[in-house]
C-alpha cells in the first residue's frame, strides 16, 4: 500500500501565523513586488507543503499546487486560444475559479507543469507526481466560443495536453495524475471521453493515474478499467456508491486503486479504526498492495491544521494496516 | 407597503467598513482594544451609513453590517454548537473564516435584534432585518456533528426562525434571509432549502425577502418561486440581464429585487444605465413587482464607489417613475 495526496494543499498557515503567500499576492496586485519576488514566496510555500507531506510520512506527494490559482486558469493561461473571464462556482464547493473562454483554436505553446515539477522533485526526498487537469474537465469548466461542438473542443484540448504529458515524459516522473472529476456528472459523454483519453495518452510513456472526485463512477468504472491508466482514483467520501460499483463490477487485477477515503472537505478526522474497517472491506475486492491510500480530493478546502492532520492520519492508517496484516 | 414609492430602492445588506473600523477590528483581533471600544466605533460607522442612505434617498435601509466580519461566521460565532476551524480560500487570495459544527446548534440569545433596534432608532425609514439562511450557514460550514446535512439545516432553520420572530417583535417590517448557497446542489438539495425556508418564515407578518447570487439560477427556476418569501432578490446586472430570458419563459410570480448595479466592479454605473435596466425588466415584470437594488452586498467596494453606484441607482429609479408618470 502506498499513501499519497491527491493535489492541492492550503497555501496559508493557521492564524495567528502571518499568511506570507496571501500578503505577497496582495503586494503583487498592488505592484509593490515583482513577479520574480512573488515566485520566491511561492517557492518557499511549496517547500512547506512538501515538508508537511514528507513529515507526515506520505510515500508519494504533490507540490501542493501552491502556484495554481485554480485547476483551470493554471493551464488555460499558458495555452493559446483562451481568455480568462468571471468567477464561477467550482462544482458543489464554495470555491470559485475564473472561467477560461476558448476564443480561438486552443493549442499547447510551452511546458506548463514541467518547471514546477522539477522544483518540487529537487526539494523532496520522496517521489513527486505532477498533476494535470484532464481535457474533458477543462472543456466542461470553460466557455466555448470557438468550436462548434463540445467534442471538437475536448479533442483539441486532449491534443494540447498530450504535448504537456510528453514534455513531462522527459522528466521521467513516477506517475502523472490526470484529474477528470467532470466526467462523473456526464456519463453519457463516455464515448467522447474515451476518444479524448486515447488522444491524451498517445505516445505517452509515463504511467498515468486517472483521478475523479466529488461523486461516484458507478456508470463509468468498467469503462475506466478498459483505458490504459495505471491508477484509477475514486472518491469514497462524496461518492459512497463507489462501493457499489467496486463490489458489483470488481476491479481489474493489473491496476492500482486510488482509494480516496479521508474526506478532504470536512475537518472531522476519521479514526484509524474507521479507515481500517474500510480497508478491510476494500481488501475483498482489491488487494491492499495495489491501493494508493489518500484523501478524497485536494486538501485546500481545509484549514492547514486540519489538512496536516489528514496527512498524518493516512500514514498512521498505513502503519496500523501493516500491523494487522503482519 | 403602501408608503413606499413605485420601484422602491434598497440594498442587499453590507457596506464597506470605514478605515478607522478596519483598523480597530485588526487591533481587537490582536487583543489590543476593548470590545466596548470596538462596539462604539461600529455604532459610529452604522450612524454614518444610515445618514448616507437617507441622503442618497434610499427607501428601505440596512444597518450596513459594520459589526459583522463574514455573513456565515458572524452567525456561527453567535450560535451554539459552532467553532471557527480556520481560514479557507474562496478564490484568488480571498479567504474566509470557515465555521465548524461541533455540537447541537441553537440560539443562545437574540443575535441581530439589538443592532436592528439601534439602526431603526436613527431613521424614520424602514430598516431591514438581515439574516443568513440556514442552508447557506450549513453549506458554508464543516459539519463534524450531525449525521446528515438535513438534520443540521433543519436545526439551523429553527434557530433562524426564532431570530426572525424576535426581529419582527422589535418592529422589523422587512426581513431578508440570504441564501446565496441555495443552488450549490440544485437537484439534490433544493427541496431541503425550501423546507428550511418554510420553517424560517412560518407565521411571520413581515415582508420577507431572500437574496440569491452567483451560480446557476436557471437551474432552480421556476421551482425557486416556491420559496415562501414575498421577494427574491437577484443579481441581474452581473450578466447583463440575461436572466430576463429565463423569466420570460415562465412568469415570475413574486416581487423581484432587481440587481441593477454590479457589486464587484469598480466602475459606477450611470443613472441612464440603471434606467435602461429597469426598462428592460418591465418587459417581464409588472412595475409593482420591482424593487431596485445592487447585485449583491457592497462591502468589497470603497465608500466612494458605493456612494456613486447608489446615487446612480436612486436616480435611475426616480427617472423610471417619472417615465411611467407615476412618481410617488
Amino acid at each position: 500500500m502506498r499513501t499519497t495526496s491527491v493535489g492541492s494543499y492550503p497555501k496559508i498557515p493557521d492564524l495567528p501565523a502571518p499568511g506570507r503567500w496571501r500578503s505577497a499576492a496582495e503586494k503583487l496586485q498592488r505592484g509593490e513586488i515583482t513577479r520574480e519576488e512573488f515566485r520566491r514566496v511561492e517557492d518557499e510555500v511549496t517547500r512547506e507543503a512538501i515538508a508537511d507531506q514528507v513529515e507526515a510520512g506520505l510515500d508519494l506527494i504533490t507540490d501542493g499546487q501552491i502556484r495554481w490559482e485554480d485547476g483551470q486558469t493554471y493551464f488555460a493561461r499558458r495555452m493559446s486560444g483562451f481568455s480568462i473571464d468571471g468567477l464561477q462556482r467550482w462544482f458543489d464547493t464554495n470555491v470559485y475559479y475564473r472561467q477560461p473562454v476558448a476564443e480561438g483554436p486552443v493549442t499547447w505553446r510551452e511546458p506548463i507543469t514541467v518547471e514546477d515539477y522539477r522544483f518540487a522533485r529537487q526539494h523532496s526526498p520522496k517521489p513527486v507526481k505532477p498533476v494535470v487537469t484532464g481535457p474533458y474537465t477543462l472543456a466542461r469548466l470553460s466557455q466555448n466560443r470557438f468550436y462548434s461542438t463540445l467534442g471538437e473542443f475536448v479533442l483539441a484540448l486532449a491534443r494540447a495536453l498530450n504535448r504537456e504529458l510528453r514534455a513531462l515524459d522527459a522528466e521521467s516522473p513516477p506517475l502523472v495524475q490526470v484529474d477528470e472529476p467532470a466526467i462523473l456528472h456526464h456519463p453519457e459523454d463516455l464515448p467522447l471521453f474515451r476518444e479524448a483519453v486515447a488522444a491524451l495518452l498517445e505516445g505517452v510513456r509515463s504511467p498515468v493515474a486517472l483521478y475523479t472526485y466529488f461523486g461516484d463512477a458507478r456508470k463509468l468504472l468498467a469503462a475506466f478499467a478498459d483505458m490504459p491508466f495505471a491508477v484509477i482514483g475514486l472518491d469514497f467520501a462524496a461518492g459512497p456508491r463507489n462501493w457499489d460499483a467496486l463490489e458489483a463490477e470488481g476491479f481489474p487485477p493489473d491496476r492500482r486503486l486510488g482509494f480516496g477515503v479521508l474526506d478532504a472537505r470536512n475537518t472531522r478526522l476519521e479514526t484509524v479504526d474507521e479507515v481500517l474497517r474500510a480497508l478491510d472491506r476494500l481488501s475483498r475486492v482489491v488487494p491492499l498492495e495495489r491501493v494508493d491510500l489518500g484523501p478524497s480530493a485536494g486538501l485546500e478546502f481545509l484549514p492547514r491544521r486540519a489538512a496536516r492532520a489528514k496527512l498524518v492520519r493516512l500514514a498512521e492508517v498505513k502503519r496500523a494496516a501493516l500491523e494487522v496484516t503482519r | 407597503m403602501s408608503e413606499l414609492p413605485l420601484f422602491p430602492t434598497t440594498t442587499v445588506g453590507s457596506f464597506p467598513k470605514p478605515p478607522y473600523l478596519l483598523e480597530a477590528r485588526r487591533k481587537w483581533l490582536r487583543g489590543q482594544i476593548e470590545p466596548e471600544a470596538l462596539r462604539e466605533l461600529e455604532r459610529q460607522a452604522t450612524r454614518e451609513w444610515i445618514q448616507r442612505q437617507e441622503e442618497l434617498g434610499l427607501d428601505v435601509l440596512v444597518d450596513g453590517e459594520m459589526y459583522r466580519g463574514d455573513m456565515v461566521a458572524y452567525f456561527a460565532d453567535e450560535l451554539e454548537g459552532f467553532a471557527i476551524a480556520g481560514l479557507v480560500r474562496s478564490y484568488g487570495n480571498r479567504y474566509y473564516p470557515k465555521p465548524v459544527v461541533t455540537g447541537p446548534v441553537g440560539r443562545k440569545r437574540p443575535i441581530t435584534v439589538e443592532w436592528f433596534r439601534f439602526a431603526q432608532s436613527l431613521t424614520g425609514k424602514p430598516v431591514k432585518g438581515m439574516l443568513t439562511g440556514p442552508y447557506t450557514i450549513a453549506e458554508w460550514s464543516f459539519n463534524e456533528y450531525y449525521p446528515t446535512r438535513r438534520e443540521l439545516v433543519m436545526e439551523l432553520a429553527r434557530a433562524i426562525h426564532e431570530e426572525a420572530v424576535d426581529l419582527e417583535r422589535a418592529g422589523a417590517r422587512f426581513i431578508q434571509i440570504d441564501e446565496p448557497a441555495i443552488h450549490t446542489r440544485p437537484d439534490e438539495d433544493f427541496d431541503l432549502a425550501r423546507e428550511a425556508m418554510e420553517i424560517v418564515t412560518e407565521g411571520l407578518s413581515a415582508y420577507t425577502i431572500t437574496h440569491v447570487c452567483y451560480g446557476d439560477v436557471p437551474r432552480i427556476y421556476p421551482k425557486m418561486l416556491d420559496l415562501p418569501v414575498h421577494q427574491i432578490d437577484l443579481a441581474l446586472k452581473n450578466e447583463d440581464f440575461a436572466l430576463l430570458e429565463v423569466f420570460r419563459r415562465h412568469p415570475f410570480t413574486k416581487d423581484i429585487g432587481l440587481g441593477v448595479v454590479d457589486a464587484h466592479s469598480h466602475r459606477a454605473e450611470s443613472a441612464e444605465e440603471v434606467l435602461d435596466g429597469i426598462r428592460r425588466s418591465l418587459e417581464v415584470f409588472e412595475p409593482r413587482q420591482v424593487y431596485v437594488s445592487p447585485d449583491c452586498g457592497l462591502k468589497t467596494r470603497t465608500t466612494e464607489e458605493t456612494v456613486a453606484k447608489l446615487r446612480a441607482m436612486v436616480e435611475g429609479a426616480r427617472r423610471a417613475r417619472d417615465e411611467l408618470g407615476l412618481r410617488a
